[in-house]
This record gives structure tokens, sequence and C-alpha cells, in this order.
């Protein structure tokens, strides 16, 4: 799941990349508001940490610019700032959380999940399609109840088309939601890592729509 | 309420003005007694000579009646007893004269006025020749009378004072104390508040003697408050500022204790540690301007060299310098001798140089200037960092402020507290871009002691 860091702090920046990285996410980072407002209309990311207090463009001026242009993407406020006056504001400037530094990893991953769940309609914590249940918190797949090994890209992949269960998704989208920038992607990754998917889960697991992508069929659910 | 050794003004203009009051009075009754009696002296004098003269030209009609010459004269009024006279034939026999006349003559004056001692009381004698006559005549009055006279013009002005001031007095007192009521009300007001109460006192309606204090007070309360507020916001600031890096320390070790391998482990660690430097440098720069609050102050002035000042600073911060494989040069090195704080000066430039140190790219030179010119020690120090720009640069001193796009670690106070030092110094500080085009030249001025 891909997440974008807005925070101009170094060693805080530097912590969160690798904290959510362990807690699989993919997680890309910017230190100035202005470069955030233009990587996150044209990446597709899950949610966004915003900091407050940020060069170029404050936090909140962002927030409230994105919110304006119907950019429905979940936002989570991390910030020093803990008044009361100041949670109201942020949330109202149209945050989905706020959390006031110092905060635990684990919590912040935790929150993210949720905001993610929510804004995709999933009320559980558990994505099931036929009999596969996934659990992002912990990260762990099974099939009718019988736990199944997957390459952390694998389980990423499984979890962008179960999170969009019913949408075809096309190769490029996949692509962009699994990788963060610059990473090196071999041509045919996303054919070899569904291949996987089939073998370990099932051929019907994934259909392949020829010439548009692939979809997760939905109705099947648990 | 505690009163002053002084007492209350109430009672002191109490005193005051009736201790006036009676003064001025007494000065008056004393004067007037003293007027009185003159003219109570000369009506008298004039009216003994009057009579005199009187008796002589009774004389002159009774020329001949020589036998009624040693008769006394009848008491004809009650003062009768306190007048009398001789009448002396030749001046030497004694002929007509009152009832209490002694045989010796009255006075041994023949001619004008003289006092004397009969029968012990004071006597005012009027003697006259009669030379058609041929008498003497000694007309004598008890000068009692005169004092009588002029004490009963006297006792005209003490008798209304003494009624008077009684009176006075009370209405002295209530009149101070009403004037005094708008300063009554300020002292309850001031007493009655809370220690955290800093609004302005009302003024409504007070005389401009204690107007002048209301507003004086107000003032204090004013400027009381503003530096409440601003260690108030210092505070707030200052936790805010330590929530960044203490997220870090924790965030990094969070991730030391989930890392996957050791390397990942050891960059976190390092992470941890760094955050811990920043967060001491923080609190290290935030005791230093705790240290510079105007109540805190303790400023040592003693002559300085700069150039010693200067010297040390650099000494201190070299292994910054090479650890960045940048160079350092100090250039014009004269004396410059400054009053001041070493200990504070020393902060200021350190801060300078670090500052400039920090934000320059690896590889590049930062040069530290002194320059003396007439009555002021200049010291430039200029980096090849980005630089400020115009707008930020007027941001740039407030406390925990950063310039958008700072990369490198640091608190925002390091430019607050060269400010302060170089305020204490009553000297200046300016931003400028370096003459060189690139980066930023740190301009301290400071008013220098010339060559004896």
């Amino acid at each position: 799941m891909r997440v974008l860091i807005v925070e101009d702090d170094p060693l805080l920046g530097d912590a969160l990349v690798t904290g959510l990285k362990q807690r699989g996410f993919e997680p890309d980072w910017v230190q100035d508001g202005r470069e955030a407002q233009i990587v996150m209309r044209v990446e597709p990311f899950a949610a966004i940490i915003l900091d407050l207090g940020l060069p170029g463009l404050t936090g909140l001026e962002l927030l409230r610019t994105e919110r304006a242009r119907a950019n429905k993407v979940p936002v989570l406020i991390l910030t020093a700032r803990d008044a009361v006056q100041d949670r109201i504001q942020g949330l109202d400037s149209g945050a989905d959380d706020y959390v006031v530094k110092p905060m635990d990893l684990d919590e912040l991953a935790a929150r993210l999940r949720a905001l993610v769940r929510r804004s995709k309609g999933e009320p559980a914590p558990l994505l099931h399609a036929g009999g596969v249940a996934l659990d992002p918190a912990a990260r762990t797949v099974t099939r009718d109840g019988q736990a199944i090994d997957l390459q952390p890209r694998e389980f990423t992949l499984l979890q962008e088309l179960m999170l969009n269960a019913g949408r075809v998704l096309s190769r490029e989208q996949l692509e962009e939601r699994m990788y963060r920038w610059g990473e090196e992607i071999e041509s045919n990754a996303v054919e070899v890592h569904i291949h996987h998917l089939r073998r370990k889960l099932g051929t019907d697991i994934v259909r392949t729509i020829r010439g548009v992508g692939y979809v997760l069929p939905r109705g099947k659910h648990a | 309420m505690r009163e002053s050794r002084q007492g209350s003004v109430r009672r002191q203009l109490l005193v005051l003005l009736l201790t006036a009051v009676s003064m001025a009075w007494i000065v008056a009754a004393t004067v007037s007694f003293r007027d009185a009696r003159h003219e109570v002296a000369e009506v008298l004098d004039a009216h003994l000579a009057q009579t005199a003269s009187l008796i002589s030209v009774q004389r002159d009609g009774d020329e001949d009646d020589d036998e009624v010459d040693t008769e006394h004269a009848p008491v004809l009024h009650r003062y009768g007893r306190r007048v009398m006279f001789q009448v002396w034939k030749n001046g030497t026999t004694l002929g007509l004269h009152s009832q209490h006349a002694p045989d010796a003559p009255l006075s041994a004056v023949r001619e004008g006025f003289s006092d004397e001692m009969i029968g012990g009381a004071r006597w005012r004698i009027f003697s006259t020749w009669d030379h058609r006559n041929g008498v003497l005549v000694q007309v004598g009055e008890q000068s009692y009378e005169r004092d009588e006279l002029a004490t009963a013009v006297a006792r005209n002005f003490v008798v209304p004072l003494a009624i008077a001031l009684p009176i006075l007095g009370v209405m002295i007192w209530a009149a101070v104390g009403r004037a005094t009521q708008p300063l009554t009300h300020v002292n309850q007001e001031v007493a009655s508040r809370a220690a955290d109460n800093l609004a302005p006192l009302d003024l409504a309606d007070a005389p401009s003697e204690i107007g002048a204090l209301v507003t004086n007070l107000n003032q204090l309360f004013g400027r009381v408050h503003g530096l409440i507020e601003q260690e108030r916001r210092f505070t707030a600031d200052a936790a805010h500022e330590l929530r960044t890096p203490l997220a870090a320390i924790r965030a990094q070790a969070q991730v030391a204790r989930s890392a996957a391998n050791d390397a990942e482990r050891v960059h976190a660690l390092d992470g941890v540690m760094a955050g811990c430097d920043r967060a001491a440098h923080a609190v290290e720069q935030m005791l230093t301007l705790a240290r510079l609050a105007p109540d805190a102050v303790s400023f040592q002035p003693a002559a300085v060299q700069i150039r010693d000042v200067l010297t040390t600073a650099i000494a201190d911060l070299a292994p910054a310098v090479l650890a960045k494989h940048m160079e350092i040069e100090f250039t014009g090195q004269q004396l410059a001798v400054v009053v001041g704080d070493a200990g504070l000066l020393g902060i200021l430039f350190r801060n300078v140089i670090d500052n400039a140190i920090r934000y320059s790219p690896p590889g590049t030179k930062v040069d530290v200037e002194l320059d003396v010119a007439g009555a002021e020690a200049q010291v430039r120090v200029r980096d090849a960092g980005p630089g400020i720009s115009v707008e930020e640069r007027s941001n740039v001193g407030r406390r925990f402020y950063r310039a958008p796009g700072t990369k490198a670690a640091g608190s925002g106070l390091g430019l607050s507290i060269v400010q302060r030092i170089t305020e204490l110094h009553r000297g200046t500080i300016r931003l400028e871009t370096s003459p060189t085009g690139i980066g930023l030249q740190v301009v301290v001025v400071l008013p220098r002691v010339r060559e004896v």
C-alpha cells in the first residue's frame, strides 16, 4: 500500500519511511508542501501522512486546496501542535485523522490501515474473496483456513486487488500502487506476481481481461 | 491597611494645613496686637496731654483760688483711681491735685511723657509747664489700662481662631478624604487583585495626579503582561519544538527494534543518537536564551579583545569544519576592544559561525573578518550556503523560526540568541547577501573602545 509522507524534519522523515516499510507499506517522502501537492495529484497514494509546519505550503493550506479539488485521498495529520483548537481546525479542514508527536509507529500503521479500509467502504479489518482472507495488520493470508506464504510484492498485489474487488485494474495502475518512485520494475513483474498468486491461491482468484487488465471478482465474500 | 512611617496623606495634610493656618493667624494677631497697642498708646497719650492742658486752662479761671490748692479733686469715674494729676506752683509747691496723687512729683521729667513706678504700679505721666501761670501740671494714668485695651483687640483675633480651627480641621479632613478617594479606590483594587490579573485599572474620573499614577501602573501592567505572555509562548514553543526530535528519536528506536538486518538497525540507532544530539542542542539553546532574559542576565562588562573571542570560537568549531571537509579563514586580525561580557560574546560568535558551517555545503569555505571603522568593530561572517531571501530575513530572528526548505538540523533559536547578545552590547546585526553573490553574510557591529 503506497503512502505519502509529508514531513520536513529529516530525522523523523527517515524513521517514518523505514518504520512504515517494516510495517508493510510502500512509503514515499517529500519535505516540502508544494512538492507534496504535485506528487499527490499524479500518484495514487492509499493515504497521506501530513505535517502541518511545512515550508512552501503549510499542511492546512495543502489540505484545504486538495479537498476543494475533491481529492478524496485519506489524510492523517501528524504534528507537534496538540491544542484542542488545532485538532478541531485540522479535522475540519479535511483531515481524516489527527495524531500528535511523538507517536507510536505501530499505532500509526494501524490508523493508516483503518483510514484506507474506510476509504474503500470496507468495514471489516480482514479482506475476503472466495475462500481467501487477507489480514493487512498481521500481513497474513489464509485459504480455507490454511496459511499461505506470500512474498511481500505478492501480498501487496493481492491486497490492492481485494481492496478494489470488482474493478478492473490495468497493469500500469497495479504497478503505480505497488512500487515507490524510482524502484526498478521488470516489464513483466505484474504478470509474474499474478502467476504466483494463481499458483498459491487457485487459478480463479484473479481473472484476466485481455487487453485491459486484471480483476478480483466481487460477490463471493465470506 | 498598613500605614507607612510617614502616616497617611490625609493626616499629614490636616496637620500641615492647620499648622499653617494657625501660624498665619498668630502672626496676624501679633501684628494687630502691636498695632492696637501703639494706636491705644497714642490716643491715650493725646488724651493725657489734653487733660493736662484742660487743667492748665482751669487754672486760668481760678487764678486766685489758692485756698483750694491743696484740696483733693473728687473721683468721678471707676477708672478715676487709675488716673491722677498734680499742679505744682512754680514747679515746687504742690497745689491742686487728685485724691490719690502722692505728695512727691509724679515724674522728674518737667516736660513731655515719661513712665514711672508709683506705688508698685506702672504709670504713664505727662508733664507740661504752664508758663503763663508759672505752674507745672503732671497728669498720670496707670499703664495697665493700655495693655488691657490692646489685649482686648488681640483677643478679637484669637477667639474666632479657637472656634474656627476645629471646624476647619473637620473640613480639611473631609476635603482631603474626598480628594484622595480615587487613590483609596486604586489601592483597594490593586490590593484585591489576583496575581495574574494584569488588566488595566479603570481611571475614569480620577484627578490628574492620580490619573498619571494609574496610567503608569497600567503601562507597567502592560509590560509585565507582555513579558509573561512572551514567557508563556516561549514555553509552549519550546515544548512543541522538542516534540519533533522526540518523535524522531522514538520512531528511530522503534525502527531499530523491528529492523530486519544489521544495516537497518545501525542506521536507525544512528538516527536515535542524532535525534538526542539535536534535542540536547535545542535544550542548550533554550537555556542560553533563558539566561539572556531581561530579568536574568548577569552582565559582567569588561574590556574584551574581540580578536581573542573570535579565535576561540573558531578553534571550538574547527572539528565541525573538518568533518564537513570545509575551510574556515579568519582575516583582519586587528585589535579591537569592546566593553562587554566575554562569555556572552563567545556565545554570540559561536552561534553565527556555527550557523554558517551548518548551512554551507561540504567542501566550501567560511570567512570570518574583523574590521575596525571609527568607533565600531565589525565582524563579518560569510558562507557559501543557500543564503536567506530578503523576505525571510525579518522572520529568522523569531524564536524557533526556521527558514523554509531548511535541511540542516537546528533549533531555530540561534539568531534570537545572537540578536539578544548584540542588543545587550548596544550593537547591531544585519543579514546580507555575501559580496561574492553566493551565500549569506552576517555583519555584527559593536561599539568599540578607542585606543587610549
